[in-house]
């Protein structure tokens, strides 16, 4: 699965226009076409490509996944490792916001459905997942950071100053709000209509029929069946939060994976990008395979394959 | 033998449309869409500016009786681009999310219904196509298909079909297991009839669900890809690109009216088509209950 | 809900790999903070300065050049050369060197200089100013405080890439072999140079940090601190300086307007040394007629451009230069006059030529100014029936289309670009020289005009500054009306200051500097 990732990342990025130097060149300071080569031929860019690849997967077995092209001082594996931290902690806290907020939410909606809190969290829900993540971000930015004052406006830590659970607190908890509400506004869609779905169901109905409250009939015998799409739903999301995160990562300088793709992927870094790539599809993978096995524990029907 | 169904019944459809037309919200949402797609289509019928008029002496002016949502930078009207835009980002979303719906359905059905081998996979793939980080994906798809419409429609479709698959082959392996499947599958029924006589049914409200979220997310996509510098490339409008105008602190605080108006009428179009959504599947939906 | 409580696991252990300490953060005594490589004059996570391409005005604050600009950027002043001189035919240099200490305690001597030259002019060590110190035939380190630099052809620009020359401890970096030299991690954790300010750490793309060097030969700094802090983009950097994290950051010439008026900042503005253009690309037989080049130029309104999207705060270019002392008298100022564009169009017979087919204008240019702007210059020349396209790429997209040795003319027949035309003036040489043309060099539009060619061959050979201003007035004449590119202006750029910083010195310099900005100095008030 990986090694097929790998491949596909290699050559998706042999497609892309532009070359690390592409990228390096500044009109302004010229360098003479023999130093291009030699650049180009210390990175091992002027190799056929099956055997840069192979170079790289051999590297890549014993662990070690290259350097930085940009930063050449900087192994690779552990830039992508110590940015692991930062991005699982960012888009754990907003999982878990919009989990807690999606799932809640969610029922309150679909048991009082067409009411007034019904539609104020639907609509609530909708404006959250209609405004895209750069737009919310930069808003969310102005009003907080630097009309209210009330957050930090980027960083993981004050600069300068010793490390503290309560600052990095302090500049966790703005971003991870703003990152939580498409995720959030998308749970609570699928859990208010999967919810719905599995009210009508027979054996809910019986279970109102033998007199079990109402409290009860959604706790025991709904919510555990009305779960098992929403969980494909979370668990997809933390794929697609990786997307959000990006752009939630450049605006709020958060020193994630995002950020660093995105610097990598404007620099061409092909190490990095092939390395954060592996390790994104990795825990990608992890978290599908807890998914599937989340399934199996709340649906006893499904064997997972 | 059961016994004939009185005439004066109405029919599947006609029931369906019978509870559509009592959802408020979904009489709402086409309240909103109707007249916003009549103007959006009738536009050069009745405004004066067109969408790449400049006008440097009157740039960034607020909302006036000839500019009713003001003008952009470069004293483009905005009321115009708005409806410009708004063609340009529908068409988007529209077609990206049917070719995108089709191939999840697909993939997502086959996988539930053809056996494990299959299952395997086309799930093996999904998980593959998925684990590529969006950024790089889209990036290069686009960089290797161009800026445009037909580009972009392109690699957002590419981009969205995973999540609807996973969704339709959870709930597919759930339909496996029940006794009507198991029962037509032992009558010898093929993949077709297992496709589109239970698999597409039984999916429909997930399909439902998913298009309507997916017109939305097709807009918030091509915004991102516009923020990129990709997607539909200024000076023509989308909502996207014109949402774009936000980054710059000065159009963020003092000409809010450049990126309000545009992002107001995304979320009326999302609003709308989602509560359109909502009461189609409640409407469809052969198990909804007639209250 | 095992996801939850993993999920919820996951955020706590990551918490916990961060190490977890419960101290108050410290005072931030006399420190201060800026986003000083924003914008095009800064490289984020750039430390090594044999690689720099730009973002000169942070590595000059810890390392030091042995000369440097001054800061209105018009003459090279001593900065570790105490005084330096040129001999009359221009082929030797020799700079006296001055008595200063690496921040590690050891004298810096002419050693060190040599040393870093070598460096420098070797390839191999990635250095980026390799080709631009051809000429030099030989380095001589008479003694400790003398250094020779002996050119074997003239080469007017030589001072110039002298000022991006930082100087390099020989002691700290000898043993290291030069192709290993960027790969080393010296640069990032513990480099030391001879500046007011000296590195103590840096955080992975979050902020360099830097204390005082008290025993600076130029007097102790009256700060304690100095932080770079790095941002994604400058919408962030403005909202760190107004939510006051930050006390200095370049802007974006559109939001400037959000500091105007207000008491607590000040605005730096200050010439970009960049000419903006229209580059025809000359292997397009669409552009072969000077007559159409000349319509493009009368069609675009640029005072209109200039008034309105720049707020004034540019000047309109009729060759690559707007400084007096370059530009000739009598040459033509194309004024906004598309009744004439039109004509000449129909003389040259544009509807056969290319007529009103999509003709794609490239750029790398993506910030919301120049999105504008191109949006103003497509509705102009499409007035006069020139109908183009623009199309924003990311750097290396771009580069990689228009460095092609065998380029793709369809993707790009028009580019909207700038290049430096300052502080010397010969910089724009590499984008017009015939000889530069790509893969030789970055003349992307591919101009090929011997008259051009002549003229700025003759100014780069000239030794006498009076005399080779006279020969660039013959390349802003040939430029002027053979019209390699259509020239549009030269912008000013901006950078936006707390009230508090004192003795704060800044310039919107191409690539950053380095110039004399004298950080030992600034200080912050209440």
């Amino acid at each position: 699965m990986l090694l097929a990732l790998s491949v596909l990342i290699f050559l998706l990025l042999r497609l892309t226009p532009g070359d690390p130097i592409d990228a390096y060149i500044d009109p302004n300071i010229p360098m003479s076409p023999e130093q291009l080569a030699e650049l180009r031929s210390q990175l091992g860019l002027d190799r056929p490509l099956p055997v840069q690849y192979l170079a790289w997967l051999q590297q890549a077995i014993t662990g070690n996944l290259g350097f930085s092209i940009k930063r050449q001082d900087q192994p690779v594996l552990d830039l992508v490792l110590s940015r692991i931290g930062p991005t699982v902690l960012l888009m754990g806290s907003a999982l878990v916001i919009a989990i807690i907020a999606g799932i809640a939410t969610g029922v309150i909606s679909a048991t009082r459905r067409n009411s007034p809190v019904d539609l104020s969290f639907s609509v609530f829900a909708l404006v959250g997942i209609s405004s895209p993540a750069f737009l919310s971000a930069l808003i969310g930015l102005y009003v907080f950071a630097v009309r209210l004052g009330w957050a930090p406006s980027g960083g993981m830590l004050t600069p300068g100053a010793e490390f503290s659970i309560g600052d990095l607190l302090h500049h966790l908890i703005l971003p991870a709000a703003l990152l939580s509400i498409a995720q959030a506004a998308l749970i609570m869609r699928y859990m208010r209509s999967s919810l719905l779905e599995v009210l009508n169901q027979d054996y809910v109905r019986t279970a109102r029929a033998k007199g079990v409250k109402e409290f009860w009939v959604i706790a025991k015998h709904a919510l555990r069946n009305a779960l098992l799409p929403v969980v494909t739903v979370i668990g997809s999301t933390i794929g697609l939060a990786i997307g959000g995160a990006i752009f939630i990562e450049s605006v709020f300088n958060w020193p994630g994976m995002g950020l660093l793709l995105v610097n990598a992927v404007e620099t061409r870094d092909y190490p990095i990008i092939m390395g954060a790539t592996l390790i994104i599809g990795a825990c990608v993978i992890v978290v599908n395979l807890l998914t599937d096995i989340t399934y199996a524990v709340i649906d006893p029907r499904i064997k997972v394959g | 033998m059961l016994a004939r169904t009185p005439s004066h019944s109405p029919g599947p459809m006609a029931r369906a449309f019978h509870r559509f037309g009592h959802n408020k919200a979904a009489l709402f949402g086409v309240c909103i869409i109707l007249p916003m797609l009549a103007m959006i289509l009738s536009y050069p019928l009745w405004w004066t500016f067109k969408p790449n008029d400049i006008d440097l002496l009157a740039m960034n002016s607020g909302p006036t009786a000839t500019h009713w949502f003001g003008t952009d930078g470069v004293g483009r009207d905005v009321f115009v681009r708005v409806l410009e835009g708004g063609r340009i980002s529908l068409l988007v979303a529209v077609a990206s999310t049917i070719i995108s719906a089709i191939i999840g359905f697909l993939v997502g059905a086959i996988s539930a219904l053809a056996g494990r081998w299959a299952d395997a996979v086309t799930m093996r793939f999904v998980d593959l196509v998925m684990t590529l980080p969006p950024v790089i994906f889209l990036l290069v798809l686009a960089s290797i298909a161009g800026t445009g419409i037909g580009p972009t429609v392109l690699v957002i479709s590419l981009l969205s079909w995973p999540l609807l698959s996973r969704m339709i082959r959870s709930r597919l392996l759930e339909l496996r297991e029940r006794d009507f499947v198991l029962a037509s599958r032992g009558m010898g029924a093929g993949l077709g009839h297992l496709l589109f006589r239970h698999g597409l049914p039984n999916s429909i409200d997930i399909l439902v669900v998913y298009a309507t979220l997916q017109i939305a997310n097709a807009i918030l996509l091509e915004a991102g890809l516009s923020f990129l510098g990709l997607g539909i490339a200024p000076p023509a409008a989308s909502w996207g690109n014109m949402l774009n105008a936000a980054r710059s602190t000065a159009v963020l605080e003092q000409f809010p009216w450049q990126w309000l108006f545009p992002g107001g009428a995304l979320v009326l179009a999302v609003l709308a088509i989602n509560f359109i959504g909502d009461g189609l599947r409640d409407a469809f939906d052969p198990r909804a209950e007639l209250n | 809900m095992k996801l939850r409580m993993m999920a919820s696991a996951l955020a706590l252990s990551a918490a916990l790999i961060g190490g977890v300490t419960l101290v108050p953060p410290a005072t931030q005594a006399a420190t201060l903070s800026g986003g000083f490589d924003v914008g095009p004059g800064g490289f984020q996570g750039n430390f090594n300065p044999l690689a720099a391409t730009a973002g000169f005005t942070w590595l000059s604050v810890y390392f030091e050049p042995l000369v440097t600009y001054d800061e209105k950027l018009q003459k090279v002043v001593g900065v570790l050369a105490d005084s330096y001189e040129v001999s009359p035919d221009q082929m030797t240099y020799t700079f006296k060197l001055a008595d200063a200490k690496w921040h590690d305690g050891k004298p810096f001597t002419s050693k060190d200089a040599k040393f870093t030259m070598g460096l420098a002019m070797d390839a191999k060590s990635g250095s980026v100013l390799a080709a631009r110190l051809k000429a030099v035939s030989s380095v001589e380190a008479p003694d400790n405080h003398t250094l020779i630099v002996k050119l074997g052809a003239p080469s007017a620009s030589t001072l110039d890439t002298m000022t991006k020359v930082m100087m390099l401890p020989e002691h700290a970096l000898s043993s290291i072999p030069a192709d290993q030299l960027a790969k080393n991690a010296w640069w990032s954790t513990s480099p030391i140079g001879t500046g007011p300010f000296k590195f103590t750490k840096y955080v992975t793309d979050q902020y360099v940090e830097l204390a005082a060097n008290t025993d600076y030969r130029g007097g102790k700094p009256a700060l304690e601190r100095v932080i770079n802090r790095y941002f994604a983009n400058p919408a962030a950097a403005i909202a760190a300086l107004r939510a006051g994290e930050i006390q200095f950051t370049y802007v974006d010439s559109n939001d400037v307007s959000t500091f105007k008026g207000d008491e607590a900042f000040k605005v730096i503005e200050g010439d970009s040394f960049v000419v903006n253009y229209l580059g025809f690309n000359h292997e397009s037989p669409i552009w072969k007629d000077p007559r159409v080049r000349k319509a493009v130029m009368y069609a675009i309104n640029r005072d209109a451009i200039i008034k309105s999207l720049y707020a004034g705060a540019a000047k309109p270019a009729n060759c690559a230069y707007v400084a007096d002392q370059l530009v000739p008298q009598g040459i033509d100022p194309y004024a906004y006059d598309p009744e004439k564009a039109k004509q000449l169009l129909d003389e040259a017979g544009w509807s056969q030529i290319n007529g009103d087919k999509p003709i794609t204008l490239l750029t790398y240019y993506t910030t919301p100014l120049a999105t504008n702007v191109l949006a103003a210059v497509q509705a102009m020349l499409s007035q006069v029936g020139i109908n183009v396209v623009p199309r924003a790429v990311d750097t290396p997209t771009y580069n990689s289309i228009v460095l092609n040795p065998k380029p793709d003319v369809a993707q790009f027949q028009l580019v909207y670009a700038g290049l430096q035309n300052g502080p010397d003036a010969g910089s724009i040489n590499v984008g017009l020289n015939e000889k530069q043309i790509p893969p030789a060099g970055p003349n992307v539009v591919r101009a090929r005009m011997p008259e051009l060619n002549k003229a700025l061959d003759a100014a780069l050979a000239e030794p006498d500054a009076a005399k080779r201003d006279g020969h660039y007035q013959d390349v802003c004449k040939v430029m002027n009306s053979d019209l390699p590119w259509a020239t549009l202006w030269v912008a000013n750029r901006y950078g936006v200051v707390s009230s508090k910083v004192k003795d704060f010195i800044w310039t919107p310099a191409p690539g950053g500097g380095p110039y004399q900005a004298h950080p030992e100095k600034w200080s912050l008030g209440e």
